[in-house]
């Protein structure tokens, strides 16, 4: 553990990146404490500039305060990329480790259906699957897994395909240990860092994914987030920026925090990387 | 002297296992002699070699010493003059030829890049020259294999290929390290009378690094002996091999396998595997293209007798070690049956199998993957009875016999594979396999990737477990010397099919097929150590 931590802030700019990321997880979990009377309230005139008296961030189009919409926001969005991201990576490692493991016909069925998802335009599918499960939080989380697992369904599987090969492997065969067993015992423990590299790229991918739906229109209505803050902001854009630039600098530094975790922990945990 | 190496000293980086690599070296190489530098794993041999070509790996720093070249100390030289040398003046063949050659690039060339690198001629002189030097290395279409690329080849051709290339400009001297390592027995023989016959032809120095002390005595004018960095001895080959100073020398020597292999002296245990016309065919391609098929395994058949070691001898590609799993049931043959103790295993269910494989269990060849490299010793050697449902708690009770007999103690339990040698983690796997108290053990290549001394203590291991288990052994190796040493008979070989067998000492002695007598042939150092 203290050497993982060594080598994961070797680079000094992983403690300050790590920080931020803490802070926008905090925020997020604290938004209710802070700000009890949530993200909805009208608080004073619309459009006030940040910095106006008792609004750090101004108000947006309807005169609400936009500060305590992005801690709201926070919530929305790291709650929609970490479930769904959960969700990719189960279906994901569930079909990539029995294609992998078994191969065969099984491996050509599989990956054929994972081929099925990658091959259709996965946002218009996600579109389709919203519209039709009803816009809410469950449906854009189930949409955004569905479309995000062949990803992780050919790294587990190729994964799966190198160490089954493994001579450690075998001999569990020759042991008489059950597939079910060698899997969760001897592959997957080996295939885990692989996998937790992927799914940390995965959580900026979703919450990107889910501000793109609710922009259109198609997310929640009855919560806030990142995404819809900017689709309400549309009209305003030009005469006010903070409504539209916050939430969407918001956006960039959660993504951009997690897409250099996930760097780091590849470097750090990917054995093939290690120096 | 062409080369005078001096008290040359090099130091690892810091965290290495020891401060130094290479530890106040000193060696002469004249013109027109082969020197060998004889050494197991660490022992610094290739980092000498690496030195005196001016390649040593990053954070290897020479720190003190000469190396003379024709009375020029390289280590003065400027990269550039050092890098003008290589190829003209000292050139190297390593022990992997596919990857020393580029894959992407056609043989011809990569050759002629060589040349035309260091001088001025022109692409079509340069051609010829390659063909000349193809056809000196004793590659006969030296035309057609100009526009070949490396993965065409064999093993065999691509060393040639190499050696041609480092020969392209007339070097004084030729540095080989470990060239015939990764090669079958009989291409070895043929690359090492290549070598020798070129460094006689172009009264060339040689230096020539290896871990087997049969080269030695095949190829050597003089011998170093290397361990831990440090030159223990240096002198001519008849006195190395016939009178080592060094007891560090004698125990080199003494672990080369000699094939001592008494015939069993209990001869009748009774058949406990009887394999009947085995085969196994891959097919290449998937649900839309077939890519033809490889018949790998064809029409064997093996009886195996309770407490006897039976070898399987063969080169790559031979089919012994699918044949081997195959018996185990790690591959599913095509057709045949294999007889366990009565019942046919070959096309049983994995159900009905399960019970019976515990009886039949494996050593493999690669201590490195062997392991699960996260898992702890005590887990990795208790998987088996856990797999048939006994705890971890009764089981562990019972490992310290194993572990006893594998010579290790009850602390590693504790650790993590990496924290072990190759030589122990050799042991572990065989403890693994013990534990379950099979009546078969079928080792595919246990010590071949294993330093000469580690390699003659697994093998008396093996044995020794062999006798107090009374278990019967199918012993897979491609190393004459090796099974001679263990097996009490052996069956010998090539695409699949069985050419011969018998008991060790008759066929080893009046070997019938002509196969096997170049097998034979091909042991290097034979009838010198």
């Amino acid at each position: 553990m203290i050497r993982f931590a060594r080598i994961f802030f070797a680079k000094p700019a992983t403690i300050l990146v790590f920080a931020a990321f803490i802070a926008i997880v905090v925020t997020a979990l604290a938004a209710p404490l802070l700000f009890a009377r949530g993200p909805f309230t009208i608080v004073g005139m619309p459009l006030l500039p940040p910095g106006a008296p008792g609004l750090l961030a101004g108000s947006d189009v309807l005169g609400r305060d936009m500060a305590v919409a992005l801690a709201y926001g926070a919530r929305i969005s790291l709650l929609v990329g970490v479930a769904s991201t959960i969700g990719a990576v189960g279906i994901g490692v569930l079909l990539g480790a029995v294609a992998g493991y078994y191969g065969g016909l099984m491996d050509e069925l599989l990956m054929r259906v994972t081929e099925f998802f990658q091959i259709i335009p996965s946002f218009v599918l996600l579109m389709v699957l919203v519209a039709f499960l009803q816009p809410s939080l469950g449906s854009t989380v189930i949409g955004i897994a569905l479309i995000s697992w062949p990803q992780v369904a050919r790294v587990v599987r190729g994964e799966f395909l190198s160490l089954k090969g493994r001579e450690f492997v075998q001999a569990a065969r020759t042991l008489g240990m059950r597939d079910s067993r060698i899997i969760l015992t001897q592959i997957l423990p080996n295939a885990l860092p692989l996998i937790l590299v992927v799914g940390s790229m995965m959580v900026g991918s979703a919450i990107l994914t889910e501000s793109a739906l609710s922009f259109l229109g198609l997310g929640d209505p009855n919560l806030l987030s990142w995404g819809s803050m900017i689709g309400g902001a549309r009209s305003a854009m030009w005469v006010a920026w903070w409504t539209s630039v916050l939430p969407g600098l918001a956006i960039m530094a959660t993504v951009l925090s997690l897409n250099f975790i996930g760097d780091r922990l590849n470097d750090t945990l990917n054995p093939r990387r290690q120096r | 002297m062409l080369v005078s190496i001096q008290g040359l000293t090099a130091a690892l980086p810091p965290g290495a296992d020891r401060p130094l690599a290479i530890d106040d070296v000193s060696l002469d190489i004249a013109a027109n002699e082969i020197v060998c530098i004889v050494g197991e794993s660490g022992s610094g041999k290739s980092m000498t070699a690496h030195a005196v070509m001016g390649l040593l790996p990053r954070g290897v720093a020479v720190t003190g010493g000469r190396i003379l070249f024709d009375g020029a100390d390289l280590l003065q030289d400027s990269p550039e003059a050092m890098r003008k040398r290589r190829g003209r003046d000292i050139a190297m063949i390593f022990q992997d030829p596919m990857t020393a050659l580029n894959p992407v690039v056609a043989i011809g060339r990569q050759v002629t890049e060589q040349i035309r690198a260091h001088r001025a001629i022109s692409e079509r002189e340069a051609r010829q020259q390659v063909v000349d030097l193809l056809s000196q290395v004793g590659l006969n279409d030296a035309v057609v294999l100009l526009s070949a690329y490396p993965h065409q080849l064999s093993g065999g051709q691509r060393q040639r290929v190499m050696i041609a290339m480092a020969l392209s400009l007339s070097p004084r001297l030729l540095i080989a390290d470990e060239p015939t390592t990764a090669l079958d027995v009989t291409t070895q023989a043929q690359i090492l009378k290549l070598i020798k016959k070129i460094q006689t032809e172009r009264q060339m120095s040689v230096l020539f690094i290896t871990h087997d002390f049969g080269v030695v005595a095949d190829m050597a004018d003089r011998v170093a002996v290397m361990r831990l960095g440090q030159v223990l001895e240096n002198g001519v080959v008849a006195q190395i091999l016939e009178r080592p100073a060094h007891s560090y020398t004698r125990a080199l020597i003494a672990a080369v396998p000699k094939g001592a292999c008494a015939p069993l002296d209990s001869a009748e245990g009774g058949p406990l595997v009887e394999v009947r016309g085995l085969s196994k065919t891959f097919r290449r391609g998937g649900l839309f293209s077939s890519r033809g098929a490889v018949t790998v395994v064809d029409d064997v058949s093996l009886t195996l007798n309770r407490g006897e070691t039976l070898g399987i001898v063969g080169e790559s590609g031979s089919g012994k070690s699918t044949l081997a799993r195959c018996v185990i049931r790690l591959l599913e043959p095509d057709s045949g049956a294999v007889l366990f103790d009565g019942a046919d295993i070959a096309k049983m269910k994995s159900g009905q199998l399960r019970p019976l494989r515990r009886r039949i269990q494996m050593v493999f060849q690669d201590h490195h993957s062997s392991l699960n490299p996260r898992q702890r010793i005590g887990d990795i050697i208790t998987a088996g009875p856990r797999a048939y449902g006994e705890n971890k708690a009764a089981v562990l009770a019972r490992a310290a016999d194993i572990l006893g007999l594998v010579g290790l103690n009850l602390e590693s339990l504790d650790r993590f594979p990496h924290e072990f040698s190759g030589g122990q983690r050799q042991r572990i796997g065989l403890a693994r396999a013990l534990m379950l108290r099979p009546d078969v053990l079928i080792a595919d290549e246990p010590v071949s990737a294993l330093d000469v001394t580690v390699q003659a203590q697994v093998l008396k291991l093996l044995d020794d477990v062999r006798r107090k288990m009374n278990l019967a052994m199918l012993f897979i190796t491609h190393d004459m010397r090796v099974a001679a040493e263990v097996c009490h008979r052996v069956m010998v070989m090539r695409n699949g099919k069985v050419l011969e067998s018998g008991p060790t000492h008759t066929l080893f002695s009046a070997p019938a097929s002509d196969y096997t007598k170049s097998l034979l042939a091909a042991i290097p150092g034979r009838g010198r150590l």
